[in-house]
């Protein structure tokens, strides 16, 4: 029989029995929509927090927390300049940038305006390597001149604008750009316990650029970049040690950043990357995944009875009619791959109605859910919160497909069995 | 072209473990040329419906050996009997056994389909067929819309479509009135002759045995030569 001819002859048998089809292919619906929905779940909150992760952290960056030499422990700044060089001639790896952080307290000023901000001493030309980016302005090009953070400007506030900001009043700081401005930079060392206050020192730098906006809303940007060079000068005129260190890697692709890592820790070094935190969450996430679709795929066990029983009830039906076509030359195989195409179009329709239920379940879902809990946390606590409930990947959409059609046709299996077996001689038998 | 050489079956009655055999067929031994109609005559329970059913290969006989075309029928597998039926056996059942779900022509159409035929190709040779058996007006009627009679022309049109050279007839006429038995058999009389069509006929009626060119009658499981043909 030719297939076309096969898939009419089922599509005729399901017309005359429309209300029972329609309920098992109902039945079907349900369980592998329950399925898909539930995983959907678990794909959708390892999403949320993947891009939660991904949001905080330059996904390429490595940071380099220290050494061990076997005995000896490096704290990043002890780790010697040619080991650096080493770094920065691996694969992959675009720039290494060494940010130092003098151990003061920093005051920005400018005319009666001033706040408390951060310095970062860096090379200018690794930063730029790196993905350091400009709003406005360009980058120091002399000993005298830093970049500025984007919401530098609006934190510059003079004292009556300070009081009034904790009134609870708005204020709007630094009126016009910073650009080709001077700035003082005060540096006060910090005090140890029982220390006295020491004396301040105060730097003039012209601001050339100003930084680009950070990727978080929450994040407030108010540091100061300047070059490198400038920390053995600031140590030594407030009598400083060597400061705080941090060594950033920064690789070309994100896919490359898990090797990257692999090779610095195989080297002694203490390295963390975005990579760490998604294996191990990967894996929870994964496990949580296969459970889901694990007591998602029972809804579709259950939903399973229901096509047996319809199979079982179409054969027992259609005894005499299996008679007869066994009777002027069907072959076995034949009314067997009926029978089973029967039970897999139930499976495959109700497998396409549940995909397109499910993804409007996912929808509202998506829509519904974040409203609710967002609401519940109150606007301060759900600032810069993004949250995915549910998400349909293709994967899923093909396991889930697979188990569906695979369990209607192992459930039409048996049925399908019965009907090769039936004898042609009590088939004819059977009254119409 | 069929040859049935000391068929012996029987059956088995009452529970398990205290069976009786019954003799069904006790060593029957027939010959059945080409364009032949031969009628086996027999009362309820003699053994004539097993006959056919062993010759159709619906089911296998304790003993002897039935041979259709050279090929010993018995020696086949399940699905080697199912071709072997579809291309050597059209079959007219007393009761028609027509598909409820399909009009005349698709009941008509069906054994094309499990053939494989191409849709074009089977849907010309099924409409030139019904034209020849009259049914032609009706090919859109489903079975529960036609006479008894106009079933039974249906029953015949599907045995025939395949262009097997064998018809096993059940009963043909078994549900049909004395004006309808006589139509049907005049048409197959005439297919016998225009096609040279070998027909086996089971029956009680002695009617419709004398269509046949010979006739044979079942006692007790065994066989014995009848009368030769009238006219209907």
């Amino acid at each position: 029989m030719q297939f076309k001819d096969q898939i009419d002859f089922i599509r005729q048998h399901m017309k005359r029995n429309k209300l029972r089809v329609a309920t098992t292919i109902l039945a079907a619906t349900m369980g592998c929509a329950f399925l898909i929905v539930l995983a959907s779940v678990g794909f959708g909150l390892h999403q949320t927090i993947t891009d939660d992760v991904l949001d905080n952290n330059m996904v390429t960056q490595i940071e380099v927390a220290g050494k061990t030499d076997g005995d000896t422990e490096l704290a990043p700044a002890d780790i010697p300049d040619a080991e650096l060089q080493q770094i920065k001639g691996m694969e992959h790896v675009i720039a290494v940038v060494e940010r130092n952080q003098p151990e003061a307290e920093a005051e920005i000023m400018i005319g009666n305006r001033s706040t408390y901000s951060q310095v970062v001493l860096s090379s200018m030309e690794e930063e730029q390597k790196a993905g350091f980016a400009l709003s406005e302005g360009k980058m120091p090009a002399k000993a005298g001149e830093v970049v500025v953070g984007y919401h530098m400007a609006e934190r510059l506030l003079t004292e009556a604008e300070m009081e009034k900001e904790a009134n609870g009043e708005e204020v709007e700081g630094f009126a016009g750009s910073l650009i080709g401005q001077t700035v003082e930079l005060e540096l006060t060392p910090f005090l140890n316990e029982g220390e006295e206050r020491t004396e301040s020192s105060t730097w003039e730098f012209v601001v050339t650029g100003i930084a680009k906006e950070p990727a978080k809303d929450w994040m407030t940007d108010v540091a100061i970049y300047a070059d490198s060079s400038w920390a053995p000068i600031f140590n030594e005129e407030l009598g400083l040690e060597k400061g705080f260190k941090n060594i950033l890697v920064y690789a070309d692709e994100l896919q490359n950043v898990g090797g990257i890592t692999d090779a610095l820790k195989e080297d002694g070094f203490y390295v963390y990357s975005v990579t760490e935190e998604l294996g191990t969450m990967n894996v929870f996430f994964t496990a949580l995944k296969a459970g889901l679709i694990f007591v998602g795929t029972i809804a579709v066990l259950i939903a399973s009875i229901g096509i047996f029983n319809t199979m079982t009830m179409a054969v027992t039906e259609r005894t005499r009619e299996i008679g007869v076509m066994k009777a002027i030359g069907a072959q076995p195989k034949l009314i067997r791959k009926l029978f089973l195409m029967e039970s897999a179009a139930i499976g495959l329709i109700g497998t396409a109605l549940a995909v397109v239920i499910s993804y409007g379940i996912s929808v509202l879902a998506n829509w519904l859910v974040p409203i609710i809990i967002l609401s519940s946390l109150g606007e301060e606590d759900a600032a810069g919160i993004s949250i995915v409930i549910s998400t349909i990947p293709w994967q899923l959409v093909v396991i889930a497909s697979a188990i569906s059609i695979g369990v209607a046709m192992v459930s039409g299996w048996r049925p399908a069995r019965k009907a090769t077996q039936i004898d042609i001689i009590q088939a004819l038998r059977q009254e119409m | 072209m069929i040859k049935i050489k000391d068929l012996q079956h029987h059956f088995k009655i009452g529970k398990k473990g205290n069976e009786r055999h019954v003799p069904v067929l006790k060593s029957v031994t027939l010959e059945i040329g080409k364009g032949e109609i031969v009628a086996i005559l027999g009362k309820s329970g003699s053994g004539k419906s097993t006959l056919l059913h062993i010759l159709a290969g619906f089911m296998s006989p304790e003993k002897g050996s039935v041979v259709v075309n050279g090929q010993e029928t018995a020696a086949l597998k399940e699905a080697e009997q199912a071709s072997f039926r579809l291309a050597n056996f059209g079959f007219i059942f007393q009761n028609f056994q027509l598909m409820p779900g399909l009009n005349a022509f698709e009941n008509v159409e069906l054994p094309l389909k499990i053939k494989g035929m191409a849709e074009t190709e089977r849907k010309m040779k099924v409409q030139k067929l019904l034209e020849k058996v009259g049914l032609d007006q009706v090919a859109g009627h489903y079975p529960n819309e036609l006479s008894g009679g106009q079933q039974q022309r249906v029953s015949i049109a599907r045995a025939l479509i395949t262009d097997a050279p064998i018809i096993l007839a059940d009963e043909p006429t078994g549900s049909l009135d004395s004006e309808t038995e006589k139509e049907i058999l005049l048409l197959i009389q005439s297919l016998n002759k225009k096609l040279g069509l070998t027909f086996v006929i089971i029956t009680h009626d002695e009617e419709v045995a004398a269509v046949a060119d010979r006739q044979y009658r079942l006692h007790d499981g065994e066989l014995v030569k009848g009368e030769q043909r009238h006219a209907v």
